[in-house]
């Protein structure tokens, strides 16, 4: 991380800290209301942040809003905050103008329509969906009155197919579906960091058996362990969310999604165990991000799809061994724009 | 707490580095002919003094060390490239691997002149290898229950004690061993000292001791009234522990800990290439997906160690997190290859198998156990 991501960062987190409270977070959820959220990130600029200067963006490259991403996961930001940011990108990219003061959706879709995934995406305050259909680019309104709850207990969004769209553009190579992926695997990786100064924290000041939870080598031993899923998820986000002219490598996609997922199942466990039956209420924090935690890893395929996408393509490459093969996806890495 | 975000950030091999390579790779495709599999599964436990002194005859021992001692004068990337070479072919590095790794650097740095140009030269010939003295009968994973002692006499030092688990002591030339010059067992990590031992002077006895899999790479070393040069202080008289701590997450990050199972994982993928179920797929992209994410944390560590930083939390975390994925290869690897037991079966990959099976247990005891690292990572975290 370089001193100008933590400037970056920085201001966001302090803006962060102040809209995405976890009380506000509770709102969102509960009736997909975020207009007083949406509000200051427009207002913020961030969400141009991928565009280039030329139209009126910052022109800033992927690696450089990574630590936002991550930043927003760790708030549980509930509006499509990383998606609205890559798809205005998208839409630039194809010389046309995303409309302001709207948050994007995306709806990686089949050819008729249904969405790639198991959940529609989070959908608390977003106007409208960025709909793939072979490479084809719609940009759809999102459906009135369909921001109840789902069973996860978030808004949730679906477009409305039938309307006419806002956009319609080609960007050849572009795969929504792992843009998806990768902006979940980082959202994740954001929210499992979160995860662990709150164990941290509850562990420290907890007290039983005569001292604090944090002096037990038991749970020293569960917290290293989730030390090192929250790192190795760190890493494979940034590997996700590598490319060029808007395309992701598919392979370095599958490693970010596989690993938050596979994450994410050792860092729900450790962080409700340490916080026991507290951890367990409505009313402590915990439940929000661990419930994130748990519909993301169901959003844009679980681990065992993109672990089968990872072995086909170790299959099909011609490296004999799997170090060479790694380093052929991971060694040349091109600079984003 | 640590930062992890920034601990871990991307490091990208440089141009120069990654130059060696390709010579590396040509000269083990013709250097290695005909090594089968479960031999090459042995990689850095495999000792082969003649193929150690056929890397040093390239200037590939002491890569990292100063071209004024015999050295490359690379830096910890271009190590990287050639480890991660030796190690992907299997080569049998045992010999000139504790030298080149650990002494090599630590009489570099703690070294006096003298003793600098007495032994760099050599170990970068591969004309002497080096084993390292820490573990002692009975302390287990205590390494500061030193019991072993050096008194100091008129003209040196007086050697009295054992060591164990020492690797290839039996077949090296000089231990670098951690010793009490002062106090007692009680006094923990202070009163230890550093020192070269030449393993051939009077009052050394060394037992190699055969592991489950008959191989003897370990051995037993008693030290009976043995006289030491005054010379063979390494450092500071007091300065052992610090010392010895400085080296490791040289010891602990590099990819050794991530690829001890490599040769079977491309084993067994050759198999699969051949006949693969939706299962295998699966496995193997996730096998895939956790060494692409080693990779680049051990590569983060490499540009903060050239750097000069000692990242120790970070190359903690990373070992145990590498040896955690050594030890799921031969795990996920038995649990298919078994899925269908009318398979054919394939004797040369059912060899490497049962080898690593045995032995990866051992893969979170060397180089500090699994428990000892989690506590250092706790500690770390903030929690010790």
């Amino acid at each position: 991380m370089t001193a100008m991501d933590n400037v970056l960062s920085d201001g966001f987190v302090r803006l962060l800290r102040e809209i995405s409270s976890p009380a506000a977070v509770r709102r969102a959820e509960d009736d997909g209301d975020a207009a007083d959220i949406l509000r200051e990130v427009e207002d913020s600029g961030f969400m141009d942040a991928l565009v280039p200067e030329s139209k009126q963006g910052s022109g800033l490259a992927l690696a450089d809003v990574v630590p936002l991403f991550l930043a927003a996961g760790d708030h549980l930001l509930p509006i499509p905050f990383a998606e609205t940011m890559v798809a205005r990108a998208l839409i630039a990219g194809a010389d046309a103008r995303a409309p302001r003061g709207n948050t994007i959706v995306f709806w990686p879709a089949t050819p008729s329509g249904r969405l790639r995934s198991q959940l529609n995406p989070l959908g608390a305050q977003s106007s409208l969906a960025l709909v793939q259909r072979g490479t084809a680019f719609e940009l759809f309104p999102i459906q009135c009155g369909d921001r109840r709850a789902d069973s996860f207990g978030m808004a949730s969004a679906r477009p409305d197919l039938d309307a006419l769209p806002l956009l319609s553009f080609e960007l050849p190579g572009v795969d929504l579906l792992q843009w998806a992926a990768a902006i979940t695997a980082v959202t994740m990786a954001g929210a499992m960091e979160r995860m662990l100064g709150m164990s941290l924290t509850h562990v420290n000041g907890r007290k039983q058996f005569g001292r604090t939870l944090g002096k037990f080598q038991a749970i020293q031993q569960q917290l290293s362990i989730f030390a090192e899923r929250v790192v190795s998820a760190q890493v494979a986000a940034r590997i996700g969310l590598t490319g060029s002219n808007f395309i992701l490598d598919g392979g370095r996609v599958a490693i970010a999604k596989s690993i938050a997922n596979e994450s994410a199942r050792s860092c729900v466990s450790i962080a409700h165990a340490v916080h026991g039956a507290i951890g367990i209420s409505e009313a402590h924090d915990l439940q929000l991000y661990t419930r994130r935690l748990a519909r993301l890893q169901v959003s844009f395929g679980s681990e065992a799809y993109w672990q089968r996408f990872a072995g086909e393509l170790r299959l099909g490459s011609r490296e004999t061994t799997s170090v060479d093969f790694v380093r052929a996806l991971l060694d040349h890495p091109v600079a984003y724009q | 707490m640590i930062a992890l975000t920034e601990a871990f950030a991307g490091a990208m091999i440089p141009a120069g580095a990654e130059h060696l390579r390709a010579q590396v790779k040509s000269f083990l495709e013709t250097s290695l002919p005909d090594r089968p599999a479960h031999m090459r599964a042995r990689t850095w436990s495999a000792y082969d003094a003649q193929f150690s002194r056929s890397l040093a005859e390239r200037g590939w021992v002491g890569l990292t060390l100063p071209t004024r001692y015999g050295g490359a004068g690379l830096d910890a990337f271009s190590r990287f490239v050639l480890v991660e070479e030796l190690l992907i072919a299997g080569a049998p590095v045992a010999a000139h691997w504790i030298g080149d790794r650990q002494s090599g650097p630590l009489i570099l740095r703690y070294g006096t002149e003298a003793q600098r140009q007495f032994y760099l030269p050599r170990i970068c010939r591969g004309e002497i290898f080096f084993c390292i003295g820490m573990s002692e009968p009975n302390a287990g994973s205590d390494l500061a229950s030193v019991r072993t002692k050096a008194a100091r006499t008129a003209n040196g030092w007086l050697l009295n004690g054992s060591k164990i688990w020492t690797t290839y002591a039996h077949k090296s030339h000089y231990m670098l061993a951690l010793v009490r010059t002062s106090g007692s067992v009680d006094d923990r990590q202070q009163g230890l000292s550093q020192f070269v031992i030449d393993l051939t002077l009077p009052g050394i006895s060394i037992n190699p001791i055969v592991d489950l899999c008959g191989d003897d790479h370990f051995s037993e070393v008693f030290f009976e009234d043995v006289r030491l040069d005054a010379a063979a202080l390494v450092g500071e008289e007091g300065q052992g522990w610090t010392q010895a701590n400085a080296e490791l997450a040289f010891e602990r990050s590099g990819p050794e800990r991530i690829y001890s199972s490599l040769i079977l994982l491309d084993l067994w993928t050759q198999r699969v290439r051949r006949d693969s179920s939706d299962s295998d797929k699966v496995r193997l992209g996730r096998l895939i997906a956790r060494l692409a994410v080693l990779r680049e944390m051990s590569l983060a560590i490499t540009g903060r160690l050239a750097r000069g930083e000692s990242p120790l939390f970070e190359a903690a975390l990373l070992k145990d997190l590498g040896t955690e994925f050594e030890q799921n290869i031969p795990q996920e690897i038995a649990n298919a290859l078994a899925a269908d037991p009318d398979a054919e079966s394939d004797d040369e990959l059912l060899r490497t198998l049962a080898y690593l099976m045995q032995i990866s247990p051992a893969f979170s005891l060397r180089g500090g156990t699994r428990e000892i690292l989690r506590g250092m990572i706790a500690r770390g975290l903030g929690l010790r």
